[in-house]
């Protein structure tokens, strides 16, 4: 007998239910999210009896900024994927009010082209009201769907806030959508979700700045190392075009081994930290009160070094701290800040601007 | 008239003002403001410093002069009073017919008729569960199910208004009756009453069948088709109904209306339509609310706006083209389903707004329209409301007779105000068609229907039985509903099973190849090519399907 | 406000709307009302199938079903509760708001709609009426786990 039924504090109604969660039918699965979505001893006893495997399935993570046409694509790409006769579960994370807590979870209605499909399994989560937090529920979220047998899972969210990190720590391939006429579209996307990009989807690329959208993201690919494996596909989700070379690109990626796809989780991770990284610095050194610095300041000004010098200078001020001056005594200060570190006190321990991230 | 007469100047006027001021505010207390739906904040009490004539002959005029404030016509309703037009519409053709030869016997000099929502939907009464069939509208598919409707109806001599929408079968399947009774299509008079696609997709989707662009195509072909062949037919009638119920407030619908009208007229244009040839043939259909002095400011800003709009900016020279000639009905929303006796009153209230407005044609609600489909009993009550009005309250006596109220002048100059600005806002983003397609207005009426019902609950708008003065519920009454015979139906609908078997198969399908082909050259004219369909016994149906095929499918954009 | 009892996670409502019609102003407020209650409400267009109904509500697991009729898709709502016992959702609560004339009531609570939301009910009274049915249906659910055997 499977040790996992052995646990004797798990009721066998809920054992029954995993079971047929596990034959494929589409009310346990969601039974089971709604439980998973719950916390307690239920959604504990859920995950023993899935266990870490998740099945088969690719993840594919959906992102951009409201108005992009996520969901339409999607509903696209799905057509796709069922033409190819593949099962899909899609997880479609939706902002809840700050206010109430409650949502609309409008994303599925987007995606009218499968409301009898049994091959298309749609779940609206909201983002607020879980239990140990939304990338907690995401992550079971997934591993339930793919227990149940779909061989492709799509994880869309709402570009904005913290879900770009979902999508980097839980996709084996991260598409940003984005679309031209969203006003300050790519100053949004510079703001975090282009870190996470495997593939950048250009939607409605029927519009006349379409073309335009398109060459901004080339550029800004151009500063990331891995920007020539990085694809820029237009597509027209009303129309379905675009949407078999996506498909072709999602695949391509999904195609690697196992090792390669968690370097390139490894690779999305390391960007978002290198950026949250970079704002954090960025306000200490805004707040920096340390005389030191106003010398590296005025060397900058007074075009005695470069800007990058300068900021190379106050680094390591940042990273070896003035210990801090004894009530009433006088400044410790030397006024050279380019004295070396060893003479400096010792670093301290790692400063905290991880974010944190995951279990 | 000239600027002196009209201005006022009281000695005195300022020091009685502060005095009458002083003792309001003294008597009055803490007051809340007091805002229309439209918005626009209403003062206690107007004066000539609210509005002192001076803009008399560019702003008001004379009824029958531009900008037609005060009427389209020299004559207005002492000439000829509006037209009584009720929406008639329940079960077979037959069920129709009777109806209609009641109405017409009782000395109704106009019909409409409305079609069943399976038609609307785009389907044939064999594709729809039957207990739906015929419940809000009359079922017909076919030339044949039209020639039953409008039996011993003189189609060349009345007026039919058709609840018709993209692609306009009814007018087609109408005119296979008109000529099978040898009557000349020039005869054939009306409107295509639900021709306005843009206010379908934004407000309700009830009549959005094609895809925009589809839509948007099929219309500029009817217009063409009916411009040349049907010389008493008017193709559109744009809408603000809808948006109003869907809760746009007054001045939003009429601004989003403007900038409708003026995207269908430009589409035309484009076409090669002449702009006075087209503009002759426009109507528009409005809502009337309770707000009573907010919908006759409405109507008459409305008249000047579109006077302007079609002169200054659409470059219309022939007057014709300046009037904005409309068909109110009263709002349905307004009524309630507690104690719906008390709708009597709200009908007649809004119906005197719609005469005072120098409305064309008018449907009054029957008072049971919030709890069910209407009995002969309350649309006979609802008929005789308009009658009373006109024959025996003399509110026809004088042409725009709150014209100089400088409350109703003020307001007037308000909304035309509001208007101005939704339709600069709906300028700024590229014009109806493009505002439409990207949610813009759907967000603006959703918000205004939530900011109203919140109003509601918070008890600031008052509704008598809903939120004050509720009384012991007397709905229901032990009535019942009256439904379509279900028997009648299903034979009705196994005529149909039969009638599509007896058909010529080459002729229907050589028709929809047809039609096929027009939605695909832009040269050619698919209403054209429909009316050839319904001839050769296409159905209502069968021709949606292939157009759909084409043009692509109307689907609902969520706004949540 | 509601004295009815909040659900953790908050009550999942569905709000549709059912056969032919396309007016969607009810069904519009109703949602931002559930929504601002704390619900997680899952809308949807106008002129869904039954089975598009079904199938929905089984991948969302909700509590309740609102359905919108304003033209007379209030006499196909029975063929809707029997389609979602037939398909183990018995216990989702099923509301119906919008025009259903006072005589065809009583015809819907036989065929198991918990309750009628006619023009003018307050939006109290709606929050209320879906919340106490949603709660019933989350109970009925978590006692289903206790008594079932495997």
């Amino acid at each position: 007998m499977d040790a996992r039924w052995s646990s004797p504090d798990i009721p066998p109604a809920l054992v029954a239910l995993v079971d047929r969660l596990r034959r494929g039918e589409a009310a346990a699965l969601a039974r089971c999210l709604s439980l998973v979505e719950q916390g307690g001893a239920h959604a504990d006893a859920i995950g023993r009896l899935i266990g870490a495997a998740s099945g088969r399935a690719i993840v594919v993570g959906f992102t951009g900024p409201p108005g992009a046409g996520k969901s339409t694509l999607i509903d696209a790409f799905v057509g796709h994927v069922r033409a190819g006769g593949r099962t899909v579960a899609v997880a479609a994370v939706d902002p809840s009010s700050p206010i109430s807590g409650g949502s609309v979870l409008g994303d599925r209605i987007r995606m009218q082209r499968h409301t009898e499909d049994p091959g298309v399994f749609i779940r609206s989560i909201a983002s607020r009201g879980h239990v140990g937090g939304l990338t907690e529920t995401i992550h079971r979220v997934l591993d339930l769907m793919g227990a149940s047998g779909r061989d492709l899972i799509v994880l869309e969210t709402v570009g904005a806030g913290q879900s770009e990190v979902e999508i980097a720590e839980a996709a084996d391939v991260c598409v940003v959508v984005n679309a031209p006429g969203l006003g300050d579209e790519v100053q949004a996307l510079k703001a975090g979700i282009l870190e996470i990009a495997d593939i950048l989807v250009v939607n409605k690329a029927d519009l006349p700045s379409a073309r335009r959208t398109a060459d901004q993201l080339r550029a800004m690919l151009t500063l990331r190392a891995d920007a020539r494996d990085t694809p820029v596909i237009e597509t027209i989700a009303t129309s379905g075009a675009g949407v078999a070379a996506l498909a072709a690109a999602v695949e391509a990626r999904a195609e690697l081994p196992a090792e390669q796809k968690r370097a390139r989780r490894l690779r999305r991770v390391r960007r978002l930290i290198a950026q949250a990284a970079g704002r954090a610095i960025r306000d200490r050194i805004l707040g920096l009160d340390d005389p030191r610095s106003d010398a590296a300041l005025e060397a900058a000004l007074e075009g005695r070094c470069g800007v990058a010098e300068a900021a190379e200078r106050v680094l390591r001020l940042l990273a070896y701290p003035a210990p801090p001056a004894p009530a009433g005594a006088p400044s410790p200060v030397t006024g050279r800040p380019d004295a070396p570190p060893g003479e400096r006190s010792p670093p301290p321990s790692c400063p905290s601007v991880i974010p944190p991230y995951g279990k | 008239m000239s600027r002196e007469a009209v201005q006022l100047s009281l000695p005195g006027f300022d020091r009685d003002f502060a005095e009458w001021r002083a003792a309001y505010a003294g008597q009055i207390g803490a007051e809340r403001p007091v805002v229309n739906r439209s918005g626009v904040e209403i003062k206690p009490l107007y004066t000539p410093r609210d509005w002192d004539g001076s803009a008399y002959d560019a702003d008001l005029g004379f009824p029958g002069q531009y900008p037609f404030t005060r009427g389209i016509y020299p004559t207005m309703h002492r000439g000829r009073t509006w037209s009584q037009r009720q929406l008639v519409g329940l079960g077979t053709p037959a069920d129709y017919n009777a109806r209609v030869r009641k109405l017409l016997a009782a000395g109704a000099t106009a019909i409409s008729f409305l079609p069943c929502n399976s038609g609307f939907r785009g389907l044939d009464c064999d594709e729809v569960d039957p207990l739906l069939l015929g419940t809000c509208g009359t079922v017909s598919n076919t030339v044949d199910d039209m020639d039953a409707a409008l039996d011993g109806v003189p189609l060349g001599r009345i007026s039919t208004a058709m609840n018709d929408p993209s692609p306009f079968t009814l007018l087609a399947f109408t005119l296979g009756v008109a000529r099978r009774r040898g009557i000349p299509w020039e005869r054939v008079s009306g409107t295509s009453n639900q021709s306005d696609y843009l206010s379908h997709f934004v407000a309700n989707h009830m009549f959005y069948r094609l895809s925009l662009p589809g839509s948007r195509r099929v219309l500029t072909d009817h217009v063409a088709f009916c411009l040349e062949r049907l010389p008493n037919w008017n193709p559109v009638s744009v809408v603000g109904q809808h948006m109003q119920q869907a809760g746009a407030t007054p001045a939003e619908t009429v601004g989003l209306t403007f900038s409708t009208a003026l995207q269908y007229a430009q589409d035309c244009v484009a076409r090669g339509i002449d702009i006075d040839v087209l503009l002759r043939r426009f109507t528009f259909f409005f809502d009337i609310s309770i707000s009573f002095f907010e919908e006759i400011a409405k109507f008459r800003a409305a008249r000047r706006v579109w006077a302007r709009l079609a002169r200054e900016r659409l470059g219309a020279k022939n007057p014709n083209s300046w009037r904005f000639k409309f068909h109110g009905q009263t709002s349905g929303v307004d009524l309630t389903r507690q104690q719906p006796l008390n709708n009597i009153a709200r009908v007649a209230t809004q119906a005197i707004a719609g005469i005072f407005s120098g409305l064309q044609s008018m449907h009054t609600d029957a008072y049971d329209e919030a709890a069910a489909t209407p009995t002969e009993e309350s649309a006979r009550i609802a008929v005789a409301t308009q009658t009373i009005l006109r024959e025996e309250a003399h509110l026809c006596d004088v042409i725009d007779p709150l014209a100089g109220s400088w409350y109703v002048e003020t307001l007037t100059d308000q909304m035309e105000a509001e208007i101005l600005s939704v339709i600069a806002r709906i300028d700024a983003a590229g014009g109806m068609y493009k505002a439409a397609e990207s949610g813009l207005v759907q967000g603006m009426i959703g918000e205004s229907a939530l900011r109203w019902q919140e109003r509601i609950e918070r008890g600031e708008e008052k509704v008598v039985g809903v939120n004050c003065h509720q009384a012991e519920d007397e709905e229901g009454q032990g009535k019942s509903t009256e439904r379509p015979d279900l028997d009648r139906m299903r034979a009705h609908v196994a005529r149909f099973r039969a009638f599509k078997e007896s058909r010529s198969r080459t002729a229907v399908e050589g028709a929809l190849a047809a039609l096929a082909r027009a939605a695909d050259d832009e040269d050619d004219n698919v209403f054209a090519r429909v009316v050839e369909a319904a001839e050769a016994g296409v159905t209502h149906g069968e021709i949606v399907t292939c157009l759909r095929k084409e043009l692509g499918f109307g689907r609902p954009l969520v706004v949540a | 406000m509601t004295t009815a009892p909040r659900l953790d996670p908050p009550a999942r409502v569905l709000v549709t709307k059912i056969g032919l019609d396309g007016h969607d102003r009810g069904s519009r407020i109703v949602a931002a009302f559930l929504r601002d209650a704390g619900m997680d409400v899952i809308y949807t267009p106008p002129w869904q199938s039954i089975a598009a109904v079904v199938k929905l509500a089984t991948e969302e697991d909700v509590d309740a079903i609102g359905v919108s009729s304003l033209a007379t898709d209030h006499l196909i709502v029975p063929q809707l509760v029997a389609a979602l016992r037939e398909a183990g959702l018995a216990h989702v609560g099923v509301v119906v708001g919008g025009i259903v004339p006072a005589d065809e009531q009583p015809a819907l609570v036989a065929a198991g709609v918990g309750a009628i939301f006619g023009p003018g009910a307050s939006r109290d009274a709606i929050v209320a009426g879906v919340a106490a049915l949603a709660a019933d249906a989350r109970a009925a659910r978590d006692a289903e786990l206790r008594e079932q055997t495997p």
